[in-house]
Parts: C-alpha cells; structure tokens; sequence
C-alpha cells in the first residue's frame, strides 16, 4: 500500500542510524500484519480515508520514532544542580566584572556621559546570554560524557557520588546562620543607641559647618578667604538636602528605639534611605554648564585661573557619575535581595 | 483534560511502565513476534500500543533479556522475539518483587 510506504518513508527520516534497517523492517512487517488483519475482518481493502484514520491511530511518525531513542538529556538529573550553581555564580561574576570594565570605560573617555551609561546597560542581556551559551556548552560536554563513558567518570548517574565531591564530610557542613533578616547582622540595644548618638552629633556637626567651616576643612579654611575660587549657590541645596536626610534618618532611629523594632529594622528602611540619598546627588545636577566652582572675580582671574576652574569642574562632574553609579548599584542589589528574599518566604510558606 | 485528569493521566502511565516490562517479560516465556504478542496482550487485557511495545522489546533485548531471530512464516519475513536465559533470570526475580509488592499493598489497603 502507498500511503504505507510514504508512512515507513517518513519514520525512517527520524529513526536513529544504528539498527535503522532492521528497525524499520519489523515496523513494517507489524504493520503489514495488522492491515491483514484488517481486510480480512472487512472482507475487502482499506480505503484510503480508512487507511489514513489507522495510520493517523498509530501517531505521527516523529513520535513513532522518536520511541526508539534513547533517553537522552541536554543536562541530566545528575548533573543539573552542579550546572545551575555554576551559573548562578557565573552570572554574578559576569556582571560584577562588566560593571567595573563599564565603569573604568565610561570615566577614562574624555567627556562621560549618561549615553555612555544606557549602552553599557543595553549591552548586559547580550553579555549574559553568551554567559549562559558557554556554561550551558560545557555542562552539556560533561552530561556527553558520563553519559557515554560512565566507567571513566567518577561521577557516573546513579552512582551515590553523582553531583558531589566524594570527599565531603557532615563535619565540614558551615555553622548554623543566627535567624534575622539575611544581610542584615543581629541589632543588640547597645548598637542602636550608639546609632542614635553619633547620628545626633552628625546633625549638630552639620549644622555648625556654614558658621564655622573649620570644623569640616579644619586649617584649611583660611583658605577660603584668599582663594580664587567660591562654591556654586548649589552647594547651599545640597547642604540642606544633607541636613534634612540626617535629621530624617535620626528622627526614624529614634522612632525604632521608641517602638522597640530596633533589633530587625525592615529591609525597606534602608532601601528607602538610600533611594532618598539620591536626592541630594541629584540636586548637584542642577547647576547650569557644570559649574559647581565659579570665580570670585571671573573678570580679573579668568586668564589665569581659567583652565584650572575648568578641571575642576570636570573632575566633580567624573565624581558626582562616579558615586551615582555606585548609588543605584548598591540600591539595585538591595532591592534585588529584598525582592529575592520577599519571593523566598512566600514561597517556603506554600 | 483538567488538570486533575492530566495529573491521574501521568500517575496512571508511571504505574503501568514497570507492569508492561513484567508482562511482556512473562509472555515471552513462549515464542511471540511483534504483532501477536500484542494481541495476546491485549486479549489478556493489557492494551499497549504499537510504538510503546515495540521500543520496549528493543530495549529488553538491548538489555540482553531477549533474544530475537527473523524467520518466514505466511511469505513474511518475521522478528520472532524470546525469553533468553538471563531473561528467564530477571523476570524470576521480578516476579517475586511483584509479588512482594502486591502483598505490602494488599495490607496497606
């Protein structure tokens, strides 16, 4: 029968090469005995439709095939969990490394900018998939090769060993980790009020810099007097925002000891502070044409102390990107541990 | 299918995998090609598909627990399949196993 052969035709195209013929020899001789069986219970040859509804019974010749390979995995059971710390812990490391390398190439060019930044950014989905291409690649290396010559790997599947060292021992396990909130160390009373204390005397020191700028630049600040230069009306911003960030985070440390929450102060509180941190970095921003250092008398000094201005400005500008980076790093690690521990518990709790 | 039929649907298959080897291990104690052990399965009350049984008699006989031979018979060319000794072996000691099993849940029942 034609659509027989055409059916025989199409598994042999997905039959495994060792053993095809013979394979396919005694499909075909099933398959002719049971048409047999067929007409003689019909008195009569199959239609076509008849003989399309048995084959199409069968199931389509892919799957038919595919019954006589064998098990095979891109990465099998035993191997798995080995593969998913490795990249695990290789997509930490590429990112740490790549953000340095970002960070380094974006502050060595000779105007930084925040282009510069969202390319590196864009470029990060790219970097992992490679990541993941070459461990992926490798841990399917090494599924080939237990799989196909196990009495030459120790860590052969079903052997007790399979996916560890055969050297580990219960003795060697880490201690048991204190319960609090992961990251964070245990609070003792002590700490907090010490907090509180040296939070007050911040403020008060703060507050005494713009009567008294010896306290911050100590001998340094005769300087001022004489030199050439003064700080941009921006600074006054900044300054306040700083003040106002330590008076809240004092206000809230007192507000922890008061209520007694000073031992596991919330994950969100430091998150929050941080994103409020941003604040006065932010407000540096301001300045028209980066000019966070004028002269005195732009008239008289300009000649001289013109490009000297200039590379200091240039030089804040480097910092001021340089801290915001590492900023919205921190706060994107925080929050990404936050979010990965919230996920944790409620899905423990299920 | 619901999931609750999906679930019954996988349980059901991981059930039968380990009683189709037993069974077609005790019918081999006589000699069947493909097609008849099958029937005679299937007569007995265990349907089994075409694909299924016959990957699963190259597998036993990969295993070394067959042996098979091409013969003709009715003008066919036929792949008569065996028990072979280490076959007759295993499937002893399967056999009790089922046995075993069939007790430790009768009890548990």
């Amino acid at each position: 029968m034609e659509l027989l052969d055409r059916y025989l035709q199409a598994v042999k195209k997905h039959l495994p090469w060792k053993g095809q013929d013979d394979i396919l020899a005694e499909l075909r001789a099933n398959l002719e005995a049971q048409l047999e069986d067929k007409e003689a219970e019909l008195g009569r040859p199959l239609t076509t439709s008849e003989a399309e509804a048995w084959l199409k019974q069968i199931g389509p010749p892919m799957q038919v095939a595919a019954r006589y390979q064998s098990q095979q995995y891109l990465i099998g059971p035993a191997v798995f969990p080995t593969y998913w710390f490795v990249l695990r812990t290789a997509f930490l490391w590429t990112f740490a490394i790549y953000s340095i390398v970002s960070v380094v190439q974006i502050f060595s060019a000779e105007v930084p900018s925040a282009t510069a930044v969202l390319d590196a950014v864009l470029r990060l989905p790219a970097i992992f998939m490679t990541t993941a291409a070459w461990v992926t690649l490798a841990f399917a290396g090494l599924e080939f090769v237990v799989t196909h010559y196990p009495t030459k790997w120790p860590l052969a599947p079903g052997s007790s060993s399979a996916g560890y060292s055969p050297d580990w021992s219960p003795g060697s396990l880490p201690p048991l980790e204190k319960q609090g909130v992961p990251g964070m160390k245990q609070r003792t009373f002590a700490h907090a009020a010490a907090e509180v204390i040296f939070g007050a005397l911040l403020l008060a020191w703060l507050l005494l810099i713009p009567q008294h700028p010896a306290v911050l630049l100590g001998p340094g600040a005769a300087y001022l007097h004489v030199s050439p230069f003064a700080l941009s009306r921006v600074w006054a911003l900044f300054y306040w925002c700083v003040v106002a960030l330590n008076a809240l985070q004092l206000t809230w440390r007192c507000l922890d000891l008061w209520r007694g929450s000073w031992q596991q102060p919330p994950p969100w509180q430091q998150i929050a502070m941080k994103l409020l941190g941003i604040i006065p970095l932010l407000s540096l921003f301001t300045v028209p044409d980066h000019a966070w250092v004028l002269l005195k008398h732009p008239a008289l000094d300009q000649a001289r102390y013109g490009e000297t201005l200039s590379t200091i400005n240039q030089g804040i500008y480097r910092m001021l990107l340089f801290i915001c980076a590492i900023t919205v790093l921190q706060l994107l690690w925080d929050i990404g541990r936050m979010t990965q521990d919230l996920y944790r518990k409620r899905v423990a709790a299920m | 299918m619901t999931l609750a039929d999906s679930l019954f649907e996988n349980l059901r298959l991981e059930l039968r995998r380990g009683c189709l080897t037993l069974a077609v291990l005790a019918q081999l104690r006589h000699e069947y090609y493909g097609y008849t052990l099958r029937k005679s399965l299937a007569d007995r009350g265990l349907v089994i598909d075409e694909s299924t049984l016959y990957s699963l008699l190259r597998r036993l006989e990969s295993q070394g627990l067959l042996t098979s031979e091409w013969r003709e018979e009715d003008k066919r060319q036929k792949r008569f399949y065996r028990l072979s000794n280490i076959g007759e072996q295993i499937f002893s000691q399967l056999l009790k196993e089922w046995h075993d099993i069939n007790a430790a849940i009768n009890g548990i029942l």
